[in-house]
């Protein structure tokens, strides 16, 4: 793309957005020594986690949500504790819909939740994003 | 016994201002013996820039103390003269409507403290530049950023008389999760180095963005009946030409010092026109939603100021010393459609816990938006037929828990993909074993670069799952923040409109004849 004052402003910006990229430590330029801890690693939470939950093509939510979630919950409690409440406050959600209403993915793969099966055994970490879209 | 002074000899000459210039600051100067010049000036080198002579920075301003203080006493005698008067006058009742204020609410909560931040830095590059030029002109900008913050809570400290929202900004500052995007920006300029600093904020926040950020709110005071912050506007604008011209001598002085030099300084523009950018979606929603009356668009902004002005003008003299646009330039750009309104319909959904307030646009304002955005608009107004529906059936869209925030501008990820834009954007990485969650190429390009700087970021909402925020529901956390009922949430019905038609129905306006 090149703006009417012949400035190449291609969008492609050349980073790898793989979704689950590991990223490398760089070099640190500072007055001393600088290596403090994430102010967010799962270890604040004791046994929960925080787990995004992304209701991708409904623009009600401008974000996705944010939720702080036992790591042994299962998904179904998942559903009915905490997603439902959050969800319904839309007009257009139906109390009827349940999970199999719903297409899902897990940090940009797809994913099939079991609803008897706890959100750390079906690949759920710390900060991942559970993406959901409508059949 | 009495003392007889000398007789004065010969009158001493006069010295010219650049003579008076030239003594404060270079005959000021000395090379230290006691010391070498690192263990005196021992912040300069660190981020890699190679400075080899501080003598070649040029002083376009060429100030002194008294010529300083005399030019600013008079500019704030006039300044106060317009507050006294305003106040006197019952001035709050001629504005365009009282919910205009919501726009200097954010500015009072979310820009004033940056001044005061920005005085501080400024009082420490004055000290530990290496050259008396630019310590000199950061000694006037570090004073003049301390006026903008006293003045600017002046002028708006008569509007927390009579309207909510005004009454705890710097507690506010420091707590609420919107304000968390200005202070989290201006925290990561403050503990970078000097250099960084100066191109951080003397660049790209005074020069590159200012009239993006700061502008706005002054020409919004101007057509809404707001003398008071339109004067303080005119005011500071004297100052800011200086501290444009320091922004850009700094970046010229460090790009000519060394070649080496050109590559650092690429990426901090580029990390700092996304930063600065990201924050402007506060302005660029003020513009288009919160105004009763309106400047221009964002849209319109964005082209005349940063299109025409910066890529068409700026940029161009910067190829010369091999500095290309910034990286996410052209994310920005398609963004100029949708910005604001992603970033009103996060504040519209998260008002009740901020302390503004928001409401669906009006009809002629709805118009105005698809006037002026006829290829996105028509999608975005969608969402408010459904919202006016819920409102008509009993309901306020207000969002029943916490939104995903970006780890480096801290904005619930409302962003969406340049190639799909109406898909919300996502993005993360691993760093040492932990997700980290991002709203754009541009914010995950900059943790990628600094990723335990970033790591340590104060996330608003891991704050309050973490119970650092006063407790675990709402109430706790609005207490916590320092919001009163009544700050926040719907405007209509809120005190502050209550108030305002309540004012409106008692005044007596039959001296201003019909119409
Ligand atoms: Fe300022
Ligand atoms: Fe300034
Ligand atoms: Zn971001």
């Amino acid at each position: 793309m090149t703006t009417d004052t012949g400035i190449d402003t291609g969008i492609d910006t050349g980073i790898d957005t793989g979704f689950n990229k590991v990223i490398e430590r760089p070099e640190i330029r500072s007055i001393g020594a600088y290596d403090f801890p994430s102010r967010s690693a799962q270890e604040l939470y004791g046994d929960d986690q925080l787990v995004h939950v992304w209701y991708d093509g409904n623009p009600w939510f401008v974000a996705a949500a944010c939720f702080r979630a036992p790591k042994a919950m299962s998904f179904g409690d998942f559903w009915a504790a905490l997603l439902v409440p959050y969800h319904e406050e839309d007009p257009d959600w139906l109390a009827s819909w349940t999970p199999a209403d719903f297409e899902w993915g897990l940090d940009d793969a797809p994913w099939t939740p079991d609803e008897g099966a706890s959100l750390a055994s079906l690949g759920v970490g710390h900060k991942s994003v559970i993406r959901m879209v409508k059949k | 016994m009495t003392l007889t002074p000398d007789k004065p000899k010969a009158k001493a000459r006069k010295l010219s201002m650049k003579e008076r210039y030239s003594a404060l600051t270079r005959d000021l100067d000395w090379d230290p013996s006691y010391v070498p010049a690192d263990e005196m000036f021992p912040y300069t080198t660190f981020e890699g820039i190679k400075i080899h002579d501080w003598s070649k920075w040029e002083d376009p301003f060429r100030l002194t103390v008294d010529a300083y203080t005399k030019y600013q006493a008079e500019k704030d005698r006039r300044l106060y003269a317009v507050l006294d008067g305003f106040a006197q006058s019952q001035g709050h009742l001629s504005l365009t409507d009282a919910s205009y204020l919501n726009a200097m609410k954010l500015f009072l909560q979310g820009v004033s403290p940056l001044e005061y931040q920005a005085h501080r830095n400024f009082a420490y590059l004055s000290r530990h530049l290496n050259g008396p030029g630019p310590r000199f002109a950061s000694l006037c900008q570090s004073l003049d950023e301390i006026r903008h913050a006293q003045t600017e809570i002046h002028t708006l400290s008569n509007y927390n008389k009579y309207y909510s929202g005004f009454h705890s900004y710097l507690h506010m500052h420091d707590r609420v999760w919107y304000l968390s995007v200005p202070k989290s920006f201006f925290d990561d300029a403050l503990s970078a180095g000097p250099f960084e600093f100066l191109i951080a904020i003397g660049f790209s926040f005074e020069y590159l963005l200012t009239n993006l950020l700061f502008v706005p709110f002054m020409s919004g005071a101007s057509f809404n009946g707001d003398l008071p912050t339109m004067t303080f506007g005119f005011s500071a604008q004297s100052d800011e030409s200086r501290h444009m011209t320091l922004g850009l001598e700094a970046i010229k002085f460090l790009l000519e010092q060394d070649p080496d030099n050109v590559p650092i300084v690429q990426h901090w523009i580029d990390k700092w026109f996304w930063r600065g950018y990201r924050v402007t979606a506060l302005v660029a929603q003020m513009l288009d939603y919160m105004l009763p009356r309106k400047v221009m668009s964002w849209k319109e902004a964005f082209e005349l100021y940063f299109e025409q002005q910066m890529l068409g003008g700026l940029f161009q003299d910067l190829a010369y010393y091999g500095i290309k646009p910034p990286r996410d330039v052209g994310k920005a750009i398609q963004e100029k459609e949708h910005l604001s309104h992603q970033a009103y319909w996060i504040l519209y959904q998260f008002s009740h816990a901020a302390a503004f307030t928001t409401s669906v646009p009006s009809d002629e304002t709805l118009d105005w938006l698809e006037e002026q955005y006829p290829d996105t608009f028509p999608t975005y107004r969608a969402l408010w037929d459904k919202e006016k529906k819920n409102v008509a059936n009993g309901g306020r869209h207000f969002v029943r828990g916490l939104p995903q925030l970006c780890q480096v501008c801290q904005i619930p990820m409302g962003f969406t993909e340049a190639d799909s834009p109406f898909t919300i954007c996502q993005r993360s990485v691993v760093f040492e074993g932990e997700r980290y969650n991002f709203c754009s190429d541009g914010c995950q390009n900059i943790f990628e670069h600094e990723p335990v700087k970033f790591r340590q970021a104060w996330l608003p909402v891991h704050q309050i799952y973490q119970g650092n925020c006063g407790g675990a529901d709402l109430g706790d956390v609005m207490q916590w923040y320092g919001m009163q009922p009544g700050d926040g949430g719907e405007y209509l019905g809120s005190p502050d409109h209550q108030n305002w038609l309540r004012w409106h129905a008692q005044a007596d306006h039959s001296e201003l004849g019909e119409d």
